[in-house]
């Protein structure tokens, strides 16, 4: 288990396109929310950040009924902010290396764990699954699958919001989290397998991904 | 290692418990005290105007008795700790009066010149008049360096907002709100909220 690792969940957005009415880390999936489904694969790690914004009071009562040792960093400004300025407010005084990780984000335990321990920087990659998604074209580099871009025209994979980078490299930033990665290109991918939840459909495809033991 | 300094709320930040309701004990007014600290805390009562009619109820205790029962107010080791060692960059920034709180700051392990608080004049072993009433606020305006504020009530908002680092602290008590809209950070945990203090160090 690495100790040089800050892992950032960014849980201040408002699931709005989502259409319910609170924040996506709240939402249940087979009775357990996304953000405690996250904390129990967490486990092992010690620095663990959250980032709040919109039902911030909500949000820490539950994380702190699953685990005390949180760190939470607001973002007062989430109506006006994305990803990216939730990610960079948790990353602040972080270890060598911090790991972005959107709330809304159902991921496979062995492949975030798999993210969190590549040695040295990476972005999680998935096959692209959700509507109007961001993607990502790679080439080889050296061997090792790297991400070149990332765009809404073409891509090989999509981009998960799942990344591993180093904290002296990260730059003040207030949109997506890939807009503060995109500097540091190209950045080698680790396959993961996820599924995003930003509308009702993806949020059918999760429960039955779940329900399926994380297999389609 | 930067010049960061500590500014640190006292009750029920470093101390577990609220100092000025376990005082009430001794004259019977415990009730109103502590309805009277919960309001405070949570904004419905200006802090000042609350204070000084917190301290006309207790006034009638000799200052020794009040001096003797604040020193032994249990406190949180861990943020005791930290504040050993580093010293030097480590403040308590408290409304509760001087002549009320100097053995408990010695305990704390920092000399008075370290703690901004409310000061008061004492004739005869009893409390005569309180002089001043702190406003934290301009205590975190005084400071060249950057600081860290930590408490978790509603009158440390300020001190908390103004902060290059404002921390609310909810392992005593739940952070009051106006805090929590002003802070940077919040934590539960002592041990948590030490560690990311050492990582402020740095």
């Amino acid at each position: 288990m690495k100790n040089n690792v800050s892992i950032v969940i960014s849980c201040a957005g408002m699931g709005t396109r989502l259409g319910l009415c609170c924040t996506k880390a709240l939402v249940e999936v087979e009775g357990k929310t996304l953000i405690e489904r996250q904390l129990d694969m967490l486990k092992d790690y010690d620095d663990i950040r959250v980032v709040v914004g919109y039902q911030a009071e909500k949000v820490i009562e539950l994380v702190s009924s699953v685990r005390k040792d949180v760190l939470f960093a607001f973002n007062h400004d989430y109506r006006n902010t994305g990803t990216g300025a939730s990610f960079c407010l948790g990353a602040k005084f972080g270890r060598e290396y911090v790991v972005a990780l959107d709330g809304d984000l159902l991921v496979h335990p062995e492949d975030l764990i798999k993210v969190i321990e590549y040695d040295g920087s990476c972005v999680g990659g998935t096959t692209p699954s959700t509507d109007n998604p961001w993607t990502m074209p790679t080439q080889m580099i050296n061997g090792v699958k790297c991400v070149t871009g990332f765009s809404k025209e073409y891509g090989d994979y999509e981009w998960t919001g799942l990344a591993k980078i180093r904290s002296d490299q990260l730059k003040p930033g207030t949109r997506h989290v890939f807009h503060l990665i995109e500097p540091m290109l190209p950045i080698p991918m680790v396959q993961i397998r996820t599924k995003e939840i930003d509308t009702i459909d993806d949020y059918e495809r999760a429960v039955q991904w779940v329900r399926n033991g994380y297999e389609d | 290692m930067n010049n960061r300094v500590f500014l640190f709320d006292l009750d029920a930040t470093v101390t577990k418990v609220e100092i000025l309701p376990a005082l009430a004990e001794q004259v019977g007014k415990a009730k109103q005290i502590a309805e009277l600290t919960e309001r405070t805390m949570h904004g419905e009562l200006p802090f000042k105007s609350s204070f000084l009619m917190r301290v006309d109820m207790l006034k009638t205790i000799p200052i020794s008795t009040v001096s003797r029962i604040v020193e032994q107010t249990p406190l949180n080791e861990k943020i005791v700790d930290f504040i050993a060692e580093n010293r030097e960059r480590c403040y308590i920034v408290t409304g509760n009066l001087d002549v009320w709180i100097e053995p408990l700051i010695k305990k704390i392990g920092l000399p008075m010149t370290h703690c901004y608080c409310s000061a008061a004049s004492v004739e005869n072993d009893m409390l005569l008049r309180v002089n001043s009433v702190l406003d934290k606020e301009l205590v975190v305006q005084q400071f060249v360096q950057p600081v860290v504020a930590i408490g978790d009530g509603s009158n440390d908002a300020d001190m908390v907002r103004l902060a290059e680092v404002g921390i609310g602290y909810g392992g005593v008590r739940p952070v009051a709100y106006s805090l929590m809209s002003n802070a940077t950070h919040v934590v539960y945990d002592e041990e948590r909220l030490c560690a990311f203090l050492r990582t402020l160090c740095e």
